[in-house]
């Protein structure tokens, strides 16, 4: 128990360094510019060479260049649950004021890059399966997180004490953490309409090194366009909030005086 | 047969969602800062102020 | 500090708990789950015919057979899953992915004379693999997308279009 207790000790003082907001606004001043340009040119790069460079598939023909969007949004949804699940536990166990603030900020970029992978993959089927939607496991357990993501949206607005959104929404983040795996292996638990991974830890990708290049980035420059968009957000909300603290003192003070 | 229009409807959707996350993004980081730096600018002006009076 | 350690045993508790039953719930419904049954469960246990299932399998290469009924066109085809095959009867124009060897996924009713769709949907696979490299493997007797899936990906996955270009020309020469 005492070796327990001293790492979670240890990882909390850990935690907590980077709580000070006013070291977490110096670090992502810092982190800004190496997040923003290689998002914008490994994202252009990327999407470029895939939709005009990439051979076409040999049975979706050109269709698959919607892969390019499509992959790296699907990967980015889910991951972006993942952030909101660990900020979750952060703040439920450490308390740590950073991690509500950037649970805050995540949920309408995980949202929006959830709705942009449900879009996407309806326009991909539509021409390729012959449908826009199926209920089958993959597509409705991705449906179940885009509804997730608008809970805790929803959630940690809800309540005039901030504190008490917090708590909750960390729990929603926490219990929804259970569709990813769902969603992660829906494929392969069950017989589904959406394909299997293309490219898994296991064995070879069964994709093209042609179509795997510009897909790792687009992938690569989307997800630091995601980080890019969270820490401008959590810099502005860190910002706001001392904001809030200063005209509150001031308003104080102008009470006593 | 090319399915153009859903190939360029998915590219333009991915544009215009990040065009508008980055965007809103960096008007609102625009926005605090200039608000914290009018306010820390008078918070100092007025710590300044009572010894003069 | 042993407050934290109790919160981070706790939210373990409760997330290994929630985890729990989301795993026995799914067990549970896993046939409901499931998108689309296959022709040998639909021959081993035929679905009464007023129930609407999803067929899903192959199609078998060379029993595709087109119809016309005035304007609108009939496809007739089997699908099978290697154990069994189950001749689908389809009114209506088939999605541009279907072809022979193709896995498709039927919705419709089983009957007397076979499986009445309303609808049949492609079911493409996670093999990606340019036009020219597939034209290459097919010239060199290597595959024939008719009779199943595709070689192992580590033969081909680096192969690039300038290579399937090189080589096609050269492979009718070789006796398949």
């Amino acid at each position: 128990m005492s070796a327990s207790q001293s790492f979670v000790a240890r990882t909390g003082s850990l935690f907590h360094r980077y709580a000070n907001p006013g070291r977490f606004l110096r670090l992502g001043t810092r982190l800004q510019p190496w997040l923003t340009w290689p998002a914008l040119f490994f994202t252009l790069a990327g999407l470029g060479w895939g939709l005009f460079y990439a051979p076409a598939d040999w049975q979706q023909g050109d269709s698959v260049r919607i892969m390019y969007v499509h992959v790296p949004a699907a990967i980015l949804a889910s991951s972006g649950y993942a952030a909101l699940a660990v900020c979750g536990l952060l703040s439920l166990v450490w308390r740590h004021p950073l991690a509500d603030l950037a649970a805050v900020e995540i949920g309408p970029v995980g949202a929006c890059i959830t709705a942009l992978c449900l879009a996407t993959g309806s326009l991909w089927g539509k021409p390729m399966w012959g449908t826009w939607w199926v209920w089958d496991a993959r597509l409705t357990s991705v449906l179940v997180l885009f509804f997730l993501y608008l809970g805790h949206i929803a959630l940690i607005r809800a309540f005039d004490d901030p504190q008490r959104g917090y708590r909750a929404a960390a729990i929603l983040a926490l219990a929804g953490a259970v569709d990813l795996p769902i969603i992660k292996f829906s494929v392969q638990w069950w017989n589904t309409l959406h394909q299997p991974d293309s490219i898994t830890l296991t064995g070879a990708p069964t994709m093209s090194s042609s179509m795997l290049w510009p897909l790792g980035l687009s992938m690569l420059g989307i997800s630091l366009g995601f980080a890019a968009i969270v820490v401008a957000r959590l810099r502005a909300a860190v910002m706001e909030s001392r904001v809030r603290s200063l005209l509150s003192s001031t308003r104080r003070r102008g009470e006593n005086a | 047969m090319t399915h153009l229009p859903y190939i360029l409807a998915s590219y333009g959707l991915f544009a215009g969602l990040a065009g508008i996350l980055a965007i809103g993004a960096a008007l609102r980081l625009k926005a605090a800062r200039t608000k914290l730096a009018t306010l820390e600018n008078s918070a100092l002006r007025r710590s300044g102020a009572p010894t003069s009076q | 500090m042993t407050r934290k350690t109790r919160r981070l045993w706790l939210v373990i508790a409760c997330v290994a708990c929630l985890g729990a039953a989301a795993a026995l719930m799914l067990k549970a419904f896993s046939s409901d789950i499931v998108f689309f049954v296959t022709p040998s469960q639909v021959v081993s246990k035929p679905p009464p015919a007023d129930r609407t299932v999803r067929l899903g399998g192959m199609v078998v290469a060379g029993s595709v057979k087109r119809e016309k009924n005035g304007e609108t066109p009939i496809a007739r085809f089997e699908v099978t899953d290697g154990q069994a095959a189950v001749t689908v009867r389809y009114e209506g124009i088939l999605p541009d992915l279907f072809r022979e060897g193709q896995s498709v996924v039927a919705v419709g009713t089983m009957r007397p004379d076979g499986f009445s769709a309303s609808e049949v949907l492609a079911k493409h696979d996670e093999t990606y693999m340019p036009k020219e490299v597939a034209e290459a493997l097919k010239k060199s007797g290597k595959w024939d997308p008719r009779f199943g899936p595709p070689p192992s990906a580590e033969s081909w996955n680096t192969m690039t279009v300038q290579d399937a270009k090189k080589n096609a020309p050269a492979a009718p020469a070789t006796p398949p």
